[in-house]
C-alpha cells in the first residue's frame, strides 16, 4: 500500500472530525475521497500526511512515517488555500518545490501541463484566484511524485483548467497513485478508480464508482405507451422490461437509467441516520 | 538532495521574497545609518575617539533591528500562512526552514551594520584597523545571537497584530537603555541603574571592548545568559505553536 490510514479517529474538542476511518490507496489508482463539506476529508488528508496527529489509530506512508523526509520525496502536496509569498515568480516557486526532490520534471512541462507558460515570471502577489489555483497544483506534481494528495483540486478552476486537470491527473495516475478530495459527485465518477465516501467521519462506502450506485441498486425504466410516458422504478428493471416486451403493447422511446451518483449518496447519508 | 543544496534554494526564496519589498529594503537599509547621522555624526566627526564608539553602537542597533524585525514580525505573521502549512509537507527537514531565516537574518544584518560602518567610514575620522574591523564583524554576528532568540520568542508568542509595535518598542527602549544612541555614561540616573543588565548594553559593550572603552568578558557571559533564556523561551514558544495549529 502507499498510503494507509488504520482506524483513525480524531476530535476537536467536542467534535469528532474521524470515527475509525480505514483507508487505502495503492499503485495505479486514483481515489476519491467524497463527502459533503465538514465530512472530515481534509482531516483525514492531513493526518495521512503528518500535518496532524490522530487521536487513535495509524497513518502511513510508504510503510513509513509520512513525517519522515525520505517519505515526503515520494509525494507531492496541493495546498487547499494558495497563498505565495507575493514577491516570488510562479517560475521561481515551482522551481524552489522541484528542488526538493529526487527527479523532478521539467519546469517547461510543468508550465506547460498547466497552463502556466504565460505566467511563468508572474508574481504570486499578481496572480487571480484561478491561475493561483493551477499553481498550486502544478506544485503537487513538479517533484514527480509517486504519490499525489490533492485537497479540493478544482474548486476555483474554471472548465478548460478542469479538463486539463483530468487529462494530466489519468496520464499521471498509470503507475502511481493520486488521491483526492471533492465534493462533487460527477468528478470523483468520472475520474476516480475507487471512490471512498465519509459523511461526519465515518466511511460510508469504499469500492468501486459503479459498486456505489449498485448500492441503491434499483434502475428506473421509462418509456412511451398508450396513454403517455410512463415512469417506474422496479424491483427488477430487467424483468421488467421482458414482461413489458412480452404483453405486445405499443411502446417507444424505451430509457432503463441507472441511479445518479447523487442519488447512491443520498442514499448512503440517509442510511447512516 | 542534500540539505546544504536545500538550505540554498530556501534561504533564496526568503531573501527574494524580502529583497522585492522596498518597503522593508529601504526602512531596515537606512534608518540605523540615518539614526547615526542625524544624532551622533555632529559629534563623531570631531574625533576619532567618539566615531568609533558611536559607529558600533549604531552597528549593534542594526542587528538587534534585523533580528527583531525578521524573526519577531516575520515569524508572528507567517506562521499561520497556507504557505508555512504548504512547507511542512515538503521534504525538507524543519533545520532547514529555520537555517534559512537565520541566513536571510545574517544577510540583512551585515548589510545594515556594514551600511552604518561605510557611512562613518566616509564622514568621520574613525579610526580602525583591519584587524579591528575583523573582531567588529565577528562579535557583531555573535553578539546578535541572543537578538535572534529574543526575536524567535516573539514571533511565537506574540499575535500578528502586536508583532509590530512589540517589536518596535523593544527596539527603541532596549537601543536607548542599553546606551547605543548615547553614550551609557549621560543616561538619566534609573535608566543608568539598569543599563548594564540590559542585553543592549552587553552587546555594545562586546562591540566596544575592540577599542578597549569596556570588558568583552563579562559581557560575553551576559549575553550567553540572555542567549539562553531566550533559546528556552522561544523553543518553549515553537512548541506551543505546533500543538495549537497541527496536533
Amino acid at each position: 500500500m502507499l498510503l494507509e490510514l488504520q482506524e483513525v479517529s480524531k476530535a476537536y474538542g467536542s467534535i469528532q472530525a474521524l470515527r475509525d476511518v480505514s483507508l487505502a490507496a495503492d499503485r495505479n489508482e486514483i481515489v476519491a475521497l467524497l463527502g459533503p463539506n465538514g465530512a472530515g476529508k481534509t482531516t483525514a488528508i492531513e493526518i495521512a500526511l503528518g500535518l496532524r496527529s490522530p487521536d487513535g489509530g495509524r497513518a502511513t506512508i510508504f510503510g513509513g512515517s509520512p513525517r519522515s523526509t525520505a517519505v515526503r520525496r515520494r509525494i507531492g502536496v496541493t495546498p487547499q488555500e494558495s497563498g505565495f509569498p507575493d514577491m516570488l515568480r510562479v517560475g521561481e516557486i515551482l522551481a524552489f518545490v522541484a528542488a526538493h526532490y529526487p527527479r523532478p520534471m521539467a519546469l517547461h512541462d510543468a508550465l506547460a501541463d498547466f497552463g502556466l507558460d504565460e505566467l511563468a515570471k508572474r508574481r504570486a502577489g499578481a496572480l487571480s484566484g484561478g491561475e493561483s489555483r493551477r499553481v498550486a497544483l502544478a506544485l503537487a506534481f513538479v517533484g514527480n511524485p509517486e504519490l499525489v494528495v490533492l485537497d479540493e483540486p478544482t474548486t476555483g478552476l474554471d472548465v478548460e483548467s478542469r479538463r486539463r486537470l483530468w487529462r494530466t491527473l489519468r496520464r499521471f495516475g498509470q503507475d502511481r497513485c493520486v488521491i483526492f478530495t471533492t465534493h462533487y459527485l460527477e468528478e470523483a465518477e468520472a475520474n476516480a478508480t475507487r471512490v471512498v465516501v465519509l459523511d461526519r467521519g465515518r466511511t460510508l462506502f469504499d469500492g468501486e464508482p459503479e459498486a456505489l450506485r449498485g448500492r441503491v441498486g434499483r434502475r428506473s425504466v421509462s418509456y412511451v405507451g398508450a396513454n403517455g410516458r410512463v415512469a417506474v422504478r422496479p424491483e427488477d428493471a430487467d424483468e421488467y422490461v421482458r414482461t413489458l416486451v412480452r404483453s405486445g403493447n405499443d411502446f417507444s422511446d424505451l430509457e432503463v437509467t441507472r441511479p445518479s451518483l447523487e442519488e447512491a449518496f443520498l442514499t448512503l447519508t440517509g442510511a447512516s441516520e | 538532495m542534500n540539505d546544504l543544496a536545500l538550505l540554498r534554494a530556501h534561504t533564496r526564496v526568503a531573501f527574494l521574497d524580502l529583497v522585492r519589498w522596498p518597503g522593508y529594503v529601504v526602512p531596515t537599509l537606512l534608518f540605523p545609518a540615518m539614526f547615526y547621522v542625524l544624532f551622533d555624526l555632529p559629534f563623531a566627526r570631531r574625533h576619532a575617539g567618539i566615531a568609533d564608539v558611536t559607529t558600533l553602537s549604531f552597528m549593534a542597533f542594526a542587528v538587534v533591528g534585523v533580528a527583531l524585525y525578521q524573526f519577531g514580525v516575520g515569524i508572528a505573521q507567517e506562521r499561520g500562512r497556507p504557505w508555512e502549512r504548504f512547507l511542512r509537507t515538503l521534504p525538507a527537514p524543519a533545520g532547514v526552514r529555520f537555517g534559512a531565516r537565520i541566513a536571510t537574518a545574517m544577510i540583512f544584518g551585515i548589510l545594515t551594520a556594514g551600511f552604518v560602518a561605510i557611512v562613518a567610514r566616509m564622514l568621520t575620522p574613525i579610526d580602525l584597523s583591519w584587524s579591528q574591523w575583523a573582531l567588529v564583524a565577528v562579535y557583531t554576528l555573535c553578539g546578535g545571537v541572543p537578538f535572534v532568540l529574543m526575536g524567535i520568542t516573539l514571533g511565537y508568542w506574540a499575535s500578528p497584530r502586536a508583532a509590530v509595535p512589540l517589536a518596535t518598542a523593544c527596539n527603541l527602549l532596549l537601543a536607548y537603555g542599553g546606551g547605543l544612541w548615547m553614550p551609557p555614561d549621560d543616561l538619566p540616573g534609573f535608566v543608568a541603574k539598569i543599563s548594564p543588565y540590559l542585553p543592549t548594553r552587553q552587546f555594545g559593550d562586546l562591540l566596544w571592548s575592540v577599542t578597549g572603552y569596556a570588558h568583552a568578558a563579562p559581557a560575553i557571559a551576559g549575553l550567553a545568559v540572555y542567549a539562553a533564556i531566550f533559546a528556552l523561551a522561544a523553543a518553549i514558544g515553537y512548541r506551543r505553536d505546533e500543538h495549537r495549529r497541527y496536533s
